[in-house]
């Protein structure tokens, strides 16, 4: 499908500047907070005003595009600077609907991620955000493929981002996803309740057809809506036939849920015992668009070909050439990524 | 390279429940812009909107909907979805091929239920029925898991040109074969949160909105949606071709966050690149469905961004003087209305336009007109900077 050539990440474990997995940052609160940088990238102007999506967001995005000339942006996000929403949305109940100011409402739209990128950088080019949930970042990842395929010499800036905040949390939370007893991050897999950890983040990668230099390769890509634990282990199984060849690592999308488990247990059992099994929740925490998260971290692992003891579910192979990424959202949207590495 | 073309058509919008009432009211130059009588809210007499009807237990009754947590969003969009799958005529396994896209654009999804929303963020115990509905992905959710629809699902939001971009991903998916049919379109309703936001930017108008004029003052918000069938021309033998998707484009103005620059930079770069997909010079558009919000901003740079790509701009009018600015619906009821001029060959009436805006010295077409059409284009421009252009072509 693509290359992958540079990507940035911000996330509750150290990603955006020195990269440091070695040891779980654990976490407060039952909250998988992103730890944000400090943005040198990003207008103070702008950046003072933006929400936190908006800003981890534009964030990742202006680390990448300080070195880079990109043909279009494309960003997804299931919930784009909600927490601006509903504080406007707040206004108009408080306000009985009088004269409000336009910034949270602009600033909230979905859009506002790839607007901001594109006016900061005056990019003219592709424009587009996918917000599908647990497949935002999957349709991204599709669309960029398409774009590559239409034109083979471009470059394109791709990611996922979602922020968790404190209405967004709740709302989240009383549609009972999350846990509401204590659970260290650590221990994230080791309850049997219903419900996860929240979390957030913001993954962005620079893609494009030149095998030269890149750190990883996206070659196939599928996405599947069913709640049948049957009819997503058959499609991996079709995916398999699709993409042959030995899994090295399957890294996949456990969240703790109890009611979850069975897509997870349902697609593991496809793999070999030549296959590393790992997780990735536990540091990042749930949300739509943390696939993007996990596609970072494959590129990671490729390139320093270890993982830390701490992702690891079961151990196997040593080298880590392809990477098998399974992700759940909810589970309604399920997805499946290969990642490779570049020779 | 094999055409796509459009083989089902659904549609609601302020002036129809139907493909066919949605022609008759463009051809009697019908506005559907009224005071509100089934919405709650302060502007609801202060200014004019696009709205529909019916409401939302009439709609859910005549859909069948009984699963809770179904917003009007949802709603409007399964009306015009239903009507799109029995035009084309879809069997359950065809919808539930691994081949068959379902692609939605939107930009209020549940927001639409603002007082539950601000209850269930703010206050609420126990979650309402509405918990999970809230955001754009929910049109679709609720669709493909209705519908059981086995291809690739999105959700695209590009503001006021979100659902130009799902027609154009869908015949994209087609064209690069990750779908054989795609289901495109777009939904939004009315909501406070929209209302609210757009007047805050003091861009609505409390009269009859008027696209083009030079004393325009603001645009109406609207409701409605539309979906369109896609496939390949050699997949559609023997089924009713309304037209081709043959262009599409979207870039970014890259220049302010909710109005559009000087040079209308973003505009003319869409309606530029899908000309190009189309392999059209420009001579070719026999006529423009112009994005025509009615706004200061919208009007004039557009107006500017037609001149510079056009040696000579061809008829142009906006039918958001019919139905009101519908939003994330615009780009999806704008090209079945392109769909209709040039099956029937016509064009309708840019209403209530007076006089030319000085610096452009435009006229958009005042009255219905029989014309003979080969092409023609939609634009669809959004905050963000996000710019969109469609062309349809006769089949």
């Amino acid at each position: 499908m693509f290359y992958i050539h540079q990507s940035s990440c911000i996330s509750h474990q150290p990603t955006f500047n020195e990269v440091d997995l070695e040891d779980l940052k654990p976490i407060e609160n039952n909250l998988v907070h992103a730890i944000e940088p400090k943005y040198e990238n990003v207008p103070l102007g702008q950046l003072r005003r933006m929400g936190r999506a908006l800003r981890m967001g534009v964030g990742t995005c202006m680390k990448l595009l300080g070195t880079n000339k990109v043909d279009g942006l494309l960003i997804g996000t299931a919930n784009g600077g909600i927490e601006d929403s509903i504080m406007f949305l707040n206004q108009i109940h408080d306000y009985e609907e009088g004269r409000l100011t336009p910034t949270a409402f602009v600033q909230s739209t979905y859009n506002a991620i790839a607007g901001m990128v594109g006016m900061i950088t005056v990019n003219h080019g592709y424009n587009a955000t996918h917000v599908h949930r647990g497949h935002a970042f999957e349709n991204v990842a599709l669309d960029a493929a398409m774009l590559l395929k239409e034109n083979p010499d471009n470059c394109y800036l791709i990611g996922g981002v979602d922020e968790i905040s404190v209405k967004n949390h709740r709302l989240v939370s009383l549609a009972g996803w999350y846990r509401h007893d204590n659970v260290s991050n650590a221990d994230l897999y080791k309850g049997i309740a219903p419900g996860t950890l929240p979390g957030e983040g913001s993954a962005m990668f620079i893609v494009n057809n030149k095998s030269d230099n890149a750190k990883a390769k996206l070659t196939s890509l599928r996405m599947v809506n069913s709640f049948d634990e049957n009819v997503v282990k058959e499609q991996l199984n079709l995916f398999l036939k699709d993409n042959p060849g030995k899994i090295d690592l399957f890294l996949q999308g456990e969240n703790g849920d109890n009611r979850l488990l069975k897509y997870y247990t349902a697609c593991e059992g496809l793999m070999t015992n030549e296959t590393t099994a790992a997780r990735f929740k536990h540091a990042f925490g749930e949300f739509q668009t943390v696939s993007a998260l996990a596609v970072w971290l494959a590129n990671y692992v490729l390139q320093n070909q270890k993982l830390p003891e701490h992702f690891i579910k079961k151990n196997s192979t040593t080298e880590f050439k392809r990477i098998l990424i399974y992700n759940n959202y909810q589970g309604a949207q399920h997805s499946f990524m290969l990642v490779e590495r570049v020779k | 390279m094999s055409k796509i073309v459009v083989t089902g058509i659904g549609i609601i919008s302020p002036i129809g429940n139907s493909v066919a009432e949605n022609r008759a009211a463009l051809q009697a130059g019908k506005s559907g812009l009224t005071s509100l009588e089934l919405f709650a809210t302060r502007y609801a007499t202060l200014l004019k909107f696009g709205e529909i009807k019916i409401t939302n237990e009439d709609f859910k009754q005549q859909l069948g909907v009984t699963t809770k947590g179904v917003t009007r969003t949802t709603l409007l969009a399964l009306y015009a979805f239903v009507q799109a799958i029995e035009d084309r005529g879809f069997t359950n396994e065809e919808l539930q091929s691994s081949d068959t896209a379902l692609i939605n654009g939107n930009t209020i999804g549940g927001m639409s239920e603002s007082e539950n929303l601000y209850l269930d963020a703010n206050k609420n115990e126990v979650g309402s029925e509405y918990i999970s509905s809230y955001n754009l992905g929910t049109v679709n959710m609720y669709i493909q898991q209705r519908y059981k629809i086995g291809g690739v699902v999105n959700t695209f939001n590009t503001a006021c040109s979100s659902s130009a971009n799902a027609i154009a991903y869908g015949a994209r998916l087609i064209k690069n074969g990750f779908a054989k049919r795609a289901i495109v379109g777009g939904t939004d309703s009315l909501a406070k949160f929209t209302i609210n936001g757009f007047n805050s930017l003091g861009i609505l108008s409390s009269s009859l909105c008027k696209p083009f004029d030079a004393e325009r003052s603001g645009l109406n918000l609207g409701e409605g949606a539309a979906f369109l069938v896609l496939e390949k021309e050699e997949d559609a033998k023997g089924k009713k071709i309304y037209a081709e998707v043959s262009g599409w484009a979207n870039t970014n103005d890259a220049f302010h966050p909710s109005s559009l620059s000087d040079n209308g930079d973003g505009p003319y770069l869409a309606m530029k690149e899908a000309l190009e997909i189309a392999k059209l010079k420009p001579e070719k558009i026999g006529f423009v469905n112009a994005h025509g919000t009615a706004t200061e901003n919208n009007d004039e740079k557009e107006s500017v961004a037609m001149k510079r790509l056009f040696e000579k701009v061809p008829a142009f009018a906006s039918t958001k003087s019919n139905t009101g600015h519908t939003l994330g619906a615009a780009g999806a009821i704008e090209a079945v209305f392109c769909i209709l001029n040039l099956m029937h060959q016509e064009v309708y009436a840019n209403l209530r336009f007076e006089k030319t805006i000085e610096t452009t010295g435009l006229t958009p077409v005042t009255e219905y007109t029989k014309m003979n059409l080969e092409h023609v284009m939609s634009n669809s421009f959004g905050f963000g900077g996000n710019c969109s252009s469609l062309i349809f072509s006769k089949v």
